[in-house]
């Protein structure tokens, strides 16, 4: 009887009543009005309506292409810069998120010294950083290739007072 | 607008939605604990790095601290679990919609904010007003179908947009830049370093890729046997965009699903293993005499 009922079923249509088709149009409707806002005049402050601007920048065929990195300095070895994993595990915060802020770190480089008490919180059981500068290595790029010429330069520097 | 309304609510089977909430949640569970985890690490950043977004400012959303990344992280990985057994499907539904975005806003209310991941919001917000849905459940309903559409809309929009974003931020030039080989430069795989050899291959990919995102809504008017056929080509494009660059919109690609039959393919799987179990218990006997 019950195998029946399920064959039956197959061309059930469940319907739904007006005020239900209602407040469903009225959704797509304001979250089409939020989306199409947000990438016409939004920023990504205005997450999750913000503009879908992955790789949306145009890159000029001949110039440089940067890339930041920290290096840092441990009490093992003083006055030798070791480049560190600018990774969330390692400080809390990735390279896009420094390379955001780089004006405010160049204003107050001291903001360096959270990213070393981070790593002291996440990585207890490595040596402990003594100083931390920021580096952006520069790679020249001339008609869409790499010549391979890389400058680097330091951007900011925090020293353990 | 009779015609469009009809489309929004072609009836659709209750079983692919719970096919597809079951994919989602899962995914939920894989993207929470491996896939992005940013936001878990923030709990660990100073506040002094903390940028609220909008959405933050209008809620009063404090800075990351490690006690909130962690109710957020297994919070929404409970809310998951508890979902994927197709019980209170609003609440649940709900309860993983509201911890995942929040998660996502602790990681990205510290200066990077991802551009790949809002559609999904579309998917965890109105997945759960389709009420209950079993994955045998051969009826087929407006409220699936309803919320079948608004995500493939959700994740056609995201490629139209983009290709919108392109115009904004790099000018109609986007297509001549070198921005593809920015990102070869920046985070190529091995496999991909012969694209900067030759470099019309990423010129000319620029061309593609942004022609394929304007042109995304046509997909809508396709044939049933096009439309999947469209679907399988930006999987395609996803898995080749990995290959050369790591970079995959994981929560989109679980959105593109939307557009297949997904309870097909699940009772295809069911009777293949039925069919493979039983050969396994099948009597030797029998296997001589095939």
């Amino acid at each position: 009887m019950r195998e029946d009922a399920t064959e039956e079923a197959t061309s059930e249509v469940v319907r739904l009543g007006t005020p239900a088709k209602a407040w469903r149009v009225v959704v797509v409707l304001g979250l089409t009005v939020l989306f199409c806002l947000g990438s016409l005049v939004g920023n990504d402050h205005w997450w999750p309506f913000s503009p879908w601007r992955m790789y949306s920048t145009s890159q000029a065929a001949t110039g440089s292409v940067w890339s930041t990195g920290i290096e840092v300095q441990t009490a093992d070895a003083p006055g030798q810069w070791v480049p560190a994993p600018l990774t969330p595990p390692n400080v809390g915060l990735n390279r896009a998120e420094i390379e955001g802020r780089i004006p405010q770190i160049e204003a107050d480089p001291s903001r360096l010294g959270t990213l070393a008490a981070s790593h002291a919180e996440l990585r207890p059981d490595a040596p402990a950083w003594t100083a931390l500068r920021v580096v952006r290595r520069l790679i020249v790029v001339v008609d869409r290739k790499p010549t391979g010429e890389v400058r680097t330069e330091v951007l900011a520097e925090w020293r353990a007072p | 607008m009779s015609r469009l309304r009809d489309w929004l609510f072609t009836p659709m089977p209750l079983a692919r939605v719970a096919w597809l909430r079951i994919l989602v949640f899962l995914f939920v569970i894989i993207d929470v604990l491996g896939l992005h985890t940013s936001g878990w690490y923030h709990g660990w950043a100073d506040p002094v790095w903390y940028e609220p977004l909008v959405m933050g400012k209008v809620l009063h959303l404090p800075a990351a601290s490690v006690l909130l990344v962690q109710t957020l992280k297994w919070g929404t990985v409970l809310a998951a679990l508890a979902a994927l057994t197709g019980r209170a499907p609003r609440l649940l539904g709900w309860a993983v919609a509201v911890g995942w975005i929040w998660y996502q806003y602790v990681a990205f209310s510290y200066g990077k904010v991802d551009h790949d991941r809002a559609d999904f919001v579309v998917a965890l917000a109105l997945l759960p007003t389709v009420g209950l849905a079993h994955v045998s459940d051969q009826k087929r309903s407006e409220a699936a179908g309803f919320a079948l559409r608004a995500v493939q809309l959700a994740a056609i929009a995201t490629y139209f947009l983009s290709a919108w974003a392109k115009i904004r931020f790099g000018g109609w030039d986007w297509v001549n830049s070198a921005t593809m080989v920015r990102a070869v430069v920046r985070r190529g795989t091995p496999w991909a370093q012969w694209l900067l050899e030759v470099p019309w291959t990423l010129h000319w990919f620029q061309w593609v890729l942004f022609t394929a995102e304007l042109t995304a809504p046509v997909i809508f008017f396709l044939s049933e046997k096009w439309r999947r056929r469209v679907v399988g080509a930006w999987f395609v494009f996803h898995a080749m965009t990995y290959a050369a660059i790591t970079i995959a919109f994981w929560p989109h690609l679980v959105m593109m699903l939307a557009f297949l039959p997904l309870e097909q393919y699940a009772a295809w799987l069911r009777e293949r293993f039925a069919r493979w179990r039983s050969r396994g218990e099948a009597s030797v006997p029998e296997e001589a005499r095939t």
